[in-house]
């Protein structure tokens, strides 16, 4: 179990995550997972499933080419960048809140947390304003392949970063008050909301930036 | 988990001898006959649907939505009889089979710490999804393939009806896993591991991908699309599958007490979860 | 103390139901001579043209009491709680299909009503929806085959001194169940004893839903009465 800075042997630092042994009732060292380990495996599923996802669209844009080329040309790369740096803005501040959560510096990390929410809400509206952008320029879902794939992709995402804020929700409540604190929560919330950065990296590769 | 509560599960050993004498005596003497009937009952509905839907009358997977009035009769011609006696297998067993799966079900989440509102919501909800979700496809493939003199136009109307309502029937199971989930999320009791409650997740999900389903007629999206359907049935094959063993592992564990559930969780990642529960005074020991 | 305050209403409803759908039978001009599923488009059109009122009066009747029989089986399932199971599996088995049987009996109904609402529609519409509410008609019987295994096997685990029903009433379910088997392949026939109006899914099966009814309501009916005597002699001895 990972260990709070104080409370046992001091963490060990590799490749910035905490390797922690748990000295409190002689246990064997446990493992260097963050957070539960059983959301690693929903993000390996999850990445797994996208992955597919990202194959069939790869393989109808190669049946296609001229098709998504002039499709693509409609999307705005300016919104795809501001998209992926507020992403990976809310990953760094999610991961200082972890930071300052394992420090006990409980205060630091709910500004975090709310930092990431906010970040995530700039993220939606911002997805939203191309969509309604895109549906003007008369590209609808069912308007042609490339379209399709497009605001499937980005819908499904979308999605994930609602669920994203019902996990962070989650992390929040945890940190208010110190009656329920859970490290492990904490870090598993965290997980999910690196994972929602991660599976927006390709897709805003595949439908913006590979013409 | 003391061994006086085991006692009261396993006062016999079970005998050795010819499967039906086995077969007979746990009938008469396992004290988790209920659970082990209704295990068999989801197991067995599972292999039939396969072998109706699947094999018999080839329903699934399903046909394109991409045809015509023609080739929607001429599917119905191919599979006149799979689909007749595919769909009588379907309206002979599904209720006593399927009855007992959302009972199960719905008990794993009675034998939780958490309020029996989940099982009952879960039951009421599963209970009602077989109609739209399922029925409603036997009854009008039947209707369609036992007139096969019917105008074509009719034919096509029956088609889709069974086609959209078989696959486009989804706020049931998006709910309904979303409630397995949230309660083994809550769950003191052990009774499945976390990852399980993701994979709800990732289930309950497969119900927004398939909603294309309604407006697209090829393609990726169709009720016979790649994404709309295959990705989709991996998906929930995966999901079906491990729940089925998980259940299996939760009867085994089960000592019918209302704590938590004795031996180690089921799955390849318990030497990976921490030896014990999250202690959530650890962090007010630390606490500015 | 089992809470049993108006178990007695639920219980007597069911012969006002009975008594109801007995009606509706008889009115539904279909019904008495099960209309064949070999009747042409325009033979099924003339049908709902010449018996309008008929049918949409019996078919209204049915849809108000076509979930009368739900408060039955609950008192069956609050009886599957008395059994000496370790588990409230049967309980929760006989909730998840109570519902399902008049929900498709409401399906049907809507069908004929709907067969019957425009006569003058296309003689190959009307019959479609004829075709729809009659195999839903027949093919119903998943739920009630369910109900009557389910309690049958309960029965036959229900060890205990005095168990809640005999084991007879078990016997009895299993041989309404087998009853019921052919009505969920009546689609394979349009003539002879398998179709829609034959002698198996619409005679045997209807004969056999009517008697289970009858002879259900009975032992119900003592069950609760023998269990008030229990309660009473309990109470007396205590």
């Amino acid at each position: 179990m990972t260990n709070i800075a104080g409370a046992g042997s001091a963490p060990d630092e590799v490749d910035g995550r905490s390797v922690a042994t748990d000295t409190k009732d002689g246990d064997k060292p446990a493992k260097f997972v963050p957070g539960q380990p059983d959301m690693w495996a929903f993000v390996l599923f999850e990445t797994l499933l996208f992955t597919s996802y990202w194959v069939v669209y790869l393989i109808f844009r190669t049946q296609n080419h001229e098709l998504f080329l002039q499709s693509q040309a409609d999307l705005d790369l300016r919104i795809g960048v501001f998209n992926t740096i507020v992403l990976l803005s809310s990953s760094w501040s999610v991961a200082r809140c972890v930071q300052a959560s394992r420090e006990g510096r409980f205060r630091a990390a709910l500004t975090n947390a709310f930092l990431t929410i906010f970040f995530g809400f700039v993220f939606l509206v911002s997805k939203m304003f191309e969509w309604i952008k895109e549906i003007q320029m008369g590209n609808t879902f069912t308007t042609n392949e490339f379209f399709q794939h497009y605001y499937f992709l980005t819908s499904i995402h979308f999605l994930h970063v609602l669920i994203g804020f019902v996990v962070m929700g989650v992390v929040v409540y945890q940190l208010w008050s110190p009656a329920r604190r859970s490290q492990q929560l904490v870090e598993t919330g965290a997980t999910y909301w690196h994972t929602v950065d991660f599976l927006w990296v390709p897709i805003f590769a595949l439908l913006y930036v590979v013409r | 988990m003391s061994a006086a509560t085991t006692e009261t599960v396993a006062p016999r050993e079970s005998p050795s001898g010819s499967p039906l004498h086995r077969f007979v005596w746990h009938c008469r003497h396992n004290p988790k006959r209920e659970l082990w009937f209704a295990w068999w009952a989801m197991v067995t509905f599972y292999n039939l649907f396969v072998v109706s839907f699947f094999v018999l009358a080839r329903a699934q997977p399903p046909p394109s939505p991409a045809v015509d009035a023609q080739g929607a009769a001429q599917w119905f011609t191919d599979n006149h009889y799979g689909v007749l006696v595919g769909m009588g297998i379907i309206f002979l067993v599904i209720g006593l089979l399927i009855a007992p799966t959302n009972a199960l079900i719905a008990y794993s989440m009675r034998r939780m710490s958490v309020s029996r509102s989940f099982a009952y919501s879960y039951l009421a909800m599963y209970a009602l999804s077989a109609i739209p979700g399922m029925l409603l496809l036997c009854i009008v493939l039947t209707v369609g393939a036992m007139r096969p003199d019917r105008d074509p136009e009719l034919i096509y109307w029956l088609y889709d009806l069974a086609f959209l309502s078989f696959t486009g029937t989804m706020g049931v199971f998006l709910i309904g896993s979303l409630v397995w989930m949230v309660a083994i999320l809550l769950d003191k009791n052990r009774v499945f591991p976390k990852w399980f409650a993701y994979l709800n997740l990732a289930n309950a999900l497969t119900e927004v991908v398939v909603a294309p389903a309604w407006i697209f007629k090829n393609h990726v999206f169709g009720w016979n699309g790649l994404i709309a359907w295959w990705i989709d049935m991996v998906v929930f094959g995966i999901y079906t599958g491990v729940f089925i063993m998980l259940l299996r592992k939760m009867i085994e564990r089960e000592d019918f007490g209302t704590g938590p559930l004795p031996g180690p969780l089921p799955g390849p990642l318990q030497e990976l979860a921490p030896s014990k529960e999250h202690d959530p005074s650890e962090l007010t020991r630390t606490a500015p | 103390m089992r809470r049993i305050d108006g178990e007695l209403i639920l219980f007597w409803t069911l012969p006002v139901v009975a008594l109801i759908w007995i009606s509706a039978f008889f009115l539904f001009p279909g019904f008495v001579h099960p209309m064949s599923p070999t009747m042409s488009a325009e033979e099924v059109a003339a049908f709902y043209r010449e018996n309008v009122s008929r049918v949409r009066y019996s078919m209204i009747l049915f849809n108000w009491f076509a979930v009368g029989l739900i408060p039955i089986l609950m008192l069956l399932a609050v009886q599957m709680r008395r059994m000496a199971h370790r588990t409230p599996i049967f309980s929760y088995s006989i909730l998840a299909s109570a519902a399902c049987g008049p929900a498709l009996f409401l399906l049907a109904d809507m069908f004929w009503l709907l067969a019957a609402w425009r006569p003058a529609r296309a003689p190959e519409l009307t019959q479609m929806f004829n075709d729809l509410a009659w195999v839903t008609f027949a093919t119903l019987v998943p739920y009630l085959i369910a109900q009557c295994v389910l309690l049958a096997v309960a029965i036959y685990w229900d060890r205990q001194p005095r168990p809640v029903f005999a084991p007879w009433v078990a016997h009895f379910n299993l041989l309404v169940a087998a009853a019921l088997v052919p009505a969920a392949f009546t689609g394979l026939a349009l003539e002879g004893p398998m179709a829609w109006n034959g002698l198996l899914p619409f005679w045997v099966k209807n004969i056999a839903i009517a008697v289970w009814i009858v002879v259900m309501g009975v032992v119900i009916g003592q069950t609760i009465r023998r269990q008030r005597l229990e309660d009473l002699e309990d109470k007396v001895a205590a």
